[in-house]
């Protein structure tokens, strides 16, 4: 078990390494003058000098990789200016490391990812499996006719949706600030209110349709006939014959979606002006901010990656069949 | 994001279980006539042949509704306002039947038409190179296994790891305008087939092993008519349907990219674009946020609908 | 003599089909006694595993059932799936075909069998348990005290059944259904099988309602059989009538299909 731990996690490392190089290359060899890009809009000459300078751009490509690499463990120096490990570049547009950026901004992801993702298990889980035992009623069609319609509203479009009507319509809530949980715990919560239900709404109508089929899927199991035959209660038999066979699969797509989640949603940051990683990236992307964009490519992927890894060994650990072929 | 989930959804589904019988897949006809006798599928096939429709004749559309997508009508707008359209529902008229875009005057009906050739064009594209690469790296990884598989499930683990929206954004915005709608394809292209070729790989192992392609080798069938005759036949079902779903979800990715400001360079109308610009005016205009989006919704709910049916009868045909 | 134990009277099941109703099963009668085994014996499709499902309420959605199933005097048929809960696995007990698939495998064996004995006598976990490794025991599992905690991939297909027996038979029921138990097996484990439920009816005094095609198994273990044919019952007798002095012709082209040692091959 622990040679194949060390060997996931083995391949992770070679992974990180390839969207770094191939990260590194798109960014820094794409643009004609990556120094130019680097500076931003008010630069002057001899700021791009000094920045091409620093970060040694006139050095060939693995040396300049490697240097980057090696600053993310020991730190780095830019001129004047040291950026201690670990060091995953420095912004010459904000003057910020960008390490400091990425952790000043990663609670606002975590909580908005966190934050939906409970909405839509909760909601998606428990609305596929009505739908599924309820199989043919006018509550399953109506609950997938709607859960359709979720997966197909973009999620921008519903995010200006509701804030048109609950801000600017109706004014049940403000528009969202940047408000910490511990000042204000009601502003803080009306803030998040939205961008919550925006990006739940999307996964809980996916994740309802899953549910449903893995659900129905699972009552026409044996498995299940035979704990009928057993006389046993019907919370019971929906518990662990009906859905903890139906959830496994469940469990380690919301381990992919909800990794995919940390590294910042985008789109739903943006629209409501949280500032998340992925507003952090979709900001950096318009200015050419290259560290910058570097950095949160390289997260976001980090959490991907690992998560794959975790997804898998949960897997292992939620199906006893798989856990032998594996010891 | 948008990707993603659908096409994630639909390996899920499509993925055969151990005991899952290698069956004729359902007939294109059984399809069409379970199809014309629901209803609901109908209906999304009517309006997606009206999408259709408008994206493949869109020049002779604007020819016969009076106004071209790129041309300025300054009467239409109250300059006075702050560039408001005149009239109600934002500018509705018998000249202009969707009305007109705030500010520029420019006629909505064929920006949306206009719009839904590039939607279109571009999803249908992308599902196409999608397919190819999905398929074929699919079947190669599936089939020979060894070193051929490692590296191209390398690949898609790395592939799989990006990601993809940040990295569209990035590579999109850095390169020149250029011949955007191709570079669009390609990109969308490169981050989504992993998730098909997943899938072909994992049915094409099984395939493999089974006895009819045995049968075949021992008759002394030639790997490659082994792959296309007796394996790729038996993955036309999967591969409907996940073609099929993938469809409205590169729609919702190149809307969404547009959205954004990285999808098609303007003047170019796009939907997506048009619900960007719509931001700021929907609270004068909401029917300039209302059009692009509503089209944009059914089109997505259309297609999703009617690849949920197609994915419904190709199970029927496996399961029967 | 005692009033049978389990009566089925007059039973008829019908199953909505896309092409109207169909009668699976029509006007079947027979009855099962204390230490007695009834054999139901037909090809597939004969309707024997429906008379099964019916008498414990477990038919498909929109199935319709008349007539009259009695269990000690009691009546079964058109009960709530509510009231027919205290029957299943307490009263009545049922064994499947393919053991794989009717055991759920995300928990192990100990857990199945106990989670039933906990429903219909109470009692503490760790008391069910004890009850489960006796119950392993009974079927000759050895090292029960380790495997209770086994998943069921991890037993072999004729311990597998054992399992389920074990399972079927941890409440005392008075009848044992076995649908088709032995016809996933071996032909070696399945001797041993059969021999296990000859020797726990023994024990238990269990009425056993054996359901199989296999008529070689039928005449080794049944005392009375029921012939069945696309839902009609055929024959109705014992065993040595059914199978020495056949009244239908369908038992008797059943009969004549079992190969024989001594037939002439046609050539």
């Amino acid at each position: 078990m622990t040679r194949y731990i060390l060997g996931r996690l083995g391949g992770v490392v070679v992974i990180l390494l390839a969207v770094c190089l191939f990260t590194y290359l798109i960014f820094f060899k794409l643009s004609p003058d990556p120094a130019v890009m680097i500076c931003g809009k008010t630069c002057t000459p001899e700021r791009i000098d000094s920045i091409r300078d620093v970060l040694g751009l006139n050095q060939p490509l693995l040396t300049q990789f490697w240097e980057f690499l090696s600053g993310i463990f020991a730190g780095r120096d830019y001129g004047s200016v040291h950026c201690s490990a670990p060091c995953l570049g420095y912004s010459f547009q904000t003057n910020e490391s960008v390490w400091s950026m990425l952790t000043a901004r990663l609670p606002v992801s975590i909580t908005v990812a966190v934050g939906a993702a409970v909405l839509w298990l909760l909601a998606g889980v428990i609305g596929g499996l009505v739908s599924a035992v309820k199989q043919g009623t006018w509550w399953d069609r109506t609950g997938m006719g709607l859960a359709l319609g979720g997966v197909s509203v973009p999620n921008y479009v519903l995010a200006l949706v509701l804030q048109y009507v609950l801000v600017v319509k109706l004014q049940v809530l403000p528009f969202p600030s940047a408000v910490s949980f511990v000042d204000n715990p009601l502003v803080w919560f009306e803030s998040y209110l939205m961008p919550w239900v925006v990006l739940a709404v999307g996964y809980a109508c996916l994740y309802a349709r899953l549910t449903r089929s893995n659900v129905i899927d699972t009552l026409a199991e044996n498995y299940y006939r035979t704990a009928r035959a057993k006389g046993l209660s019907g919370a019971l038999i929906m518990r662990r014959h009906a859905l903890r066979p139906a959830l496994t699969p469940i469990t380690t797509i919301f381990g992919m979606d909800f990794a995919g989640l940390l590294g910042g949603a985008l789109i739903t940051e943006t629209v409501f002006g949280l500032n998340g990683i992925g507003k952090l990236a979709a900001d950096s992307i318009a200015k050419n901010d290259q560290p910058v964009i570097m950095a949160v490519t390289l997260l976001a992927a980090f959490f991907v990656v690992v998560g794959n890894v975790v997804v898998d060994l949960l897997y292992t650990a939620l199906d006893p069949r798989v856990r032998v072929v594996s010891a | 994001m948008t990707t993603t989930p659908a096409l994630i959804e639909v390996e899920e589904a499509v993925s055969p279980g151990p005991s899952a019988p290698a069956t004729p897949p359902a007939s294109g006809r059984r399809i069409l006539t379970t199809i014309t006798r629901d209803k609901g599928a109908l209906a999304c096939v009517v309006f997606l042949a009206i999408v259709v429709l408008m994206a493949v004749a869109a020049p002779l559309i604007t020819k016969i509704s009076g106004w071209g997508p790129y041309q300025f009508d300054s009467a239409a707008i109250n300059s006075d306002l702050g560039g408001v359209p005149h009239g109600a529902l934002g500018g509705i008229s018998g000249s202009h039947w969707f009305g007109v875009e705030p500010q520029n005057g420019r006629d909505l009906f064929a920006r949306i038409v206009y719009g839904a050739r590039v939607s279109i064009t571009i999803s249908l594209s992308a599902t196409l190179l999608t397919g190819v690469l999905g398929v074929v790296l699919g079947m190669l990884a599936g089939f020979y296994r060894g070193w051929v598989d490692q590296v191209i499930s390398r690949l898609m683990d790395f592939l799989m790891a990006f990601p993809a929206l940040i990295f569209m954004i990035a590579i999109l915005s850095s390169l020149p305008s250029g011949n955007r709608p191709v570079l669009l394809v390609v990109v969308i292209s490169a981050f989504g087939w992993p998730y098909l070729a997943r899938v072909i790989r994992g049915q094409t192992m099984t395939l493999a092993n089974r006895e009819f392609v045995e049968a075949a080798r021992a008759c002394g069938a030639k790997d490659a008519q082994v792959v296309f005759r007796e394996i790729l036949p038996n993955l036309r079902g999967s591969i409907v349907v996940m073609t099929t779903l993938a469809i409205p979800g590169f729609i919702g990715t190149e809307a969404g990219l547009s959205f954004l400001g990285v999808g098609v360079a303007p003047p170019t109308a796009s939907w997506g674009q048009m619900i960007s610009s719509s931001v700021s005016w929907y609270s004068v205009d909401p029917m300039f946020f209302a059009i692009p989006g509503t089209f944009l919704f059914l089109t997505v709910l259309s297609l999703t609908v009617l690849g949920d049916k197609i994915r419904t009868l190709v199970d029927q045909g496996a399961a029967a | 003599m005692s009033a049978a134990l389990f009566v089925v009277d007059n039973l008829t099941v019908t199953l909505p089909t896309s092409s109207g109703p169909v009668d699976v099963v029509k006007n079947v009668s027979f009855t099962v006694d204390r230490d007695e085994t009834v054999g139901i014996v037909g090809e597939s499709g004969s309707g024997k595993s429906m008379t099964a499902l019916a008498v414990l309420g477990l038919l498909p959605r929109g199935a319709r059932t008349s007539g009259s199933v009695k269990l000690d005097g009691a009546e079964l048929l058109g009960r709530s799936d509510r009231e027919l809960r205290s029957v299943r696995g307490n009263a009545i007990s049922m064994v499947f075909q393919d053991p794989l698939s009717s055991l759920n495998p995300y928990y192990t064996v100990g857990l199945q069998i106990s989670e039933m004995y906990r429903t219909h006598r109470g009692g503490s976990r760790s008391a069910a348990r004890k009850v489960a490794i006796e119950a392993l025991e009974r079927v000759h599992i050895p090292d029960a005290a380790r495997r209770v905690d086994h998943y069921p991939h991890q037993f072999s297909g004729g311990m597998r059944q054992r399992v389920m027996i074990a399972m079927a038979l941890c409440c005392s029921p008075s009848l044992l259904i076995a649908d088709e138990p032995t016809t996933a097996l071996d032909v070696t484990v399945q001797a041993q099988i059969l021999e296990l439920l000859a020797e726990l009816q023994a024990t238990t005094g269990a009425g056993l309602m054996f359901i199989t095609h296999d008529l070689a198994v039928i005449s080794s273990i049944a005392r009375r059989v029921l012939v069945m044919r696309s839902g009609d019952p055929v024959e109705y007798g014992t065993a040595e009538q059914v199978f020495s002095d056949p009244r239908h012709e369908y038992t008797r082209m059943l009969l004549d299909a079992v190969p024989r040692i001594d037939d002439e091959v046609a050539s």
